[in-house]
């Protein structure tokens, strides 16, 4: 027999728990899912998350690193560590970055920041995380316009220091952002922290390929990037006024994970994906073709000249924009029984989905132009050939 | 960083497709002429400020 509630006043139909804070639903005195603090979940307590692609952060759990795998790096200004997380400083070999595996319950890796040698905070100084999100992947936020969504950020973070620290969220000019803070209580102790924001009513905000929303996670900044906090300015903001310095204390270190940007008006559980779909979002801005074994190949190659190689690369995603191109190691043209190192690049044409390049190669071994081979690695399990098309 | 300018490896002309740019370690990158290329974008700020790229190596 079905038992139906009504609803008896315009407000809907309002189930509250108990100070437990839990309501579930069951079948057969079975318990199917339930209502937590934290959100809703199935019976065994994983979050329920059945929004796809609501977190606008590629890689916020970490696990992907492409160009280090792991290994520790002391990034110069502007370059990208783990995937899609790039490092801001205006003065050198002040911080270390690496993929460390240590993270809250629930996840695995964690992006890890040390301090190698203390800095005193000019106004014009910079040391961050930055996180550039494209265009394309927050348009619906509606940024700019009269009515834009309100986004909650939230993210893991566990540090040496304890304090309040910054960050901020820019536009892609840097014209307009928003400062935000967040303490940390506890040293060496993951603490979940949320930022909940109305978005800019005014300002350009791309939503093309381009960069729509920048997310800067700062270690120290001085007060000429330091704003106050909740409320959109012109920028650039890429701290919060009075934040910690972790840059004042030697070797301190700053952890994250779990960062999830989303349109929300709360936090909500992090979007765990498969391996492979966060690869291949990150694919999207950088792919690396590695060597698995010593002689691994990565594609096709034709003569173009007795000495030259045109080698044809297919990628294995839709790139954001036609890619700059590198190697790493003993790359080689591998024809018939022979082996020719390459020795330069002379140029490229790569469009989105892949393309060629031309390689040189040492002597001219290639008596034909009909001479075709594989380029790869040779005897090279350090070898790679790398195509960038970041933000 | 610094920049060269790179040879059509068809017909061994200057390449009006690509630049090459050497990094902070070294590195040598074929970056095309792409207005969203992030790479290409950097070397048109290099060259507002004044600069300009070595010649091309021989080949």
């Amino acid at each position: 027999m079905a038992t139906i509630i009504n609803a008896d006043t315009s407000n809907g139909l309002k189930l509250t728990s108990d100070t437990s804070g839990e309501i579930e639903l069951q079948s057969a005195g079975v318990t199917k899912a339930k209502i937590t603090s934290s959100g809703l979940q199935n019976a065994s307590g994983v979050a329920i998350t059945s929004q796809a692609g609501k977190n606008r952060i590629i890689n916020g759990n970490m696990m992907i690193d492409q160009r280090n795998s792991g290994g520790v790096t002391t990034p110069a200004n502007n370059v990208y560590t783990l995937d899609r997380w790039n490092a801001g400083l205006s003065q050198s070999s002040k911080y270390s970055v690496q993929q460390v595996v240590d993270a809250p319950s629930g996840f695995y890796n964690s992006i890890k920041a040390t301090v190698l040698a203390t800095v005193s905070l000019g106004a014009t100084d910079y040391f961050m995380l930055k996180h550039k999100i494209e265009g394309n992947n927050v348009a619906d936020l509606n940024f700019g316009t009269a009515n834009p969504e309100t986004i909650t950020l939230s993210f893991w973070v566990k540090s040496s220091v304890t304090g309040t620290f910054g960050g901020g969220i820019q536009n892609s000019n840097e014209s307009r952002g928003y400062a935000f803070n967040y303490t940390i209580s506890s040293a060496n102790t993951w603490e979940y922290k949320s930022v909940t924001l109305t978005g800019d009513t005014t300002g350009t905000w791309d939503k093309t390929n381009g960069t729509g929303l920048w997310l800067n996670l700062a270690l120290g900044v001085g007060t000429t990037y330091s704003k106050s906090t909740g409320s959109w300015g012109a920028g650039p903001v890429l701290s919060a006024t009075g934040a910690t310095n972790l840059l004042a204390t030697g070797s301190a270190t700053i952890q994250f994970t779990g960062v999830q940007l989303e349109a929300n008006t709360t936090a909500t559980p992090f979007e765990h994906l498969q391996y492979s779909q966060q690869l291949e979002l990150c694919q999207r801005y950088y792919t690396k073709f590695t060597a698995t074994n010593a002689y691994s190949t990565f594609g096709f190659a034709t003569a173009a000249t007795n000495a030259r190689m045109t080698t044809q690369y297919h990628f294995p995603t839709t790139m954001r924009a036609a890619p700059s191109t590198s190697y790493s190691g003993t790359l080689c043209v591998l024809y018939g029984t022979g082996r020719a190192n390459i020795t330069s690049s002379p140029d490229s044409q790569l469009n989105i989905n892949g393309g060629y390049v031309n390689y040189d190669v040492s002597g001219t071994p290639f008596t034909a132009i009909t001479y075709s081979g594989l380029i790869g690695a040779n005897n090279d399990v350090n070898c790679s050939v790398e195509f960038n098309s970041e933000l | 960083m610094r920049y060269k300018k790179t040879i059509n490896g068809i017909t061994e002309l200057e390449s009006s497709l690509c630049i090459k740019k050497i990094d902070s370690n070294g590195k040598e990158w074929i970056v095309p002429k792409n207005p969203a290329n992030t790479d290409y974008q950097e070397y048109l700020e290099w060259v507002a400020e004044g600069n300009t790229p070595e010649e091309a190596d021989e080949i």
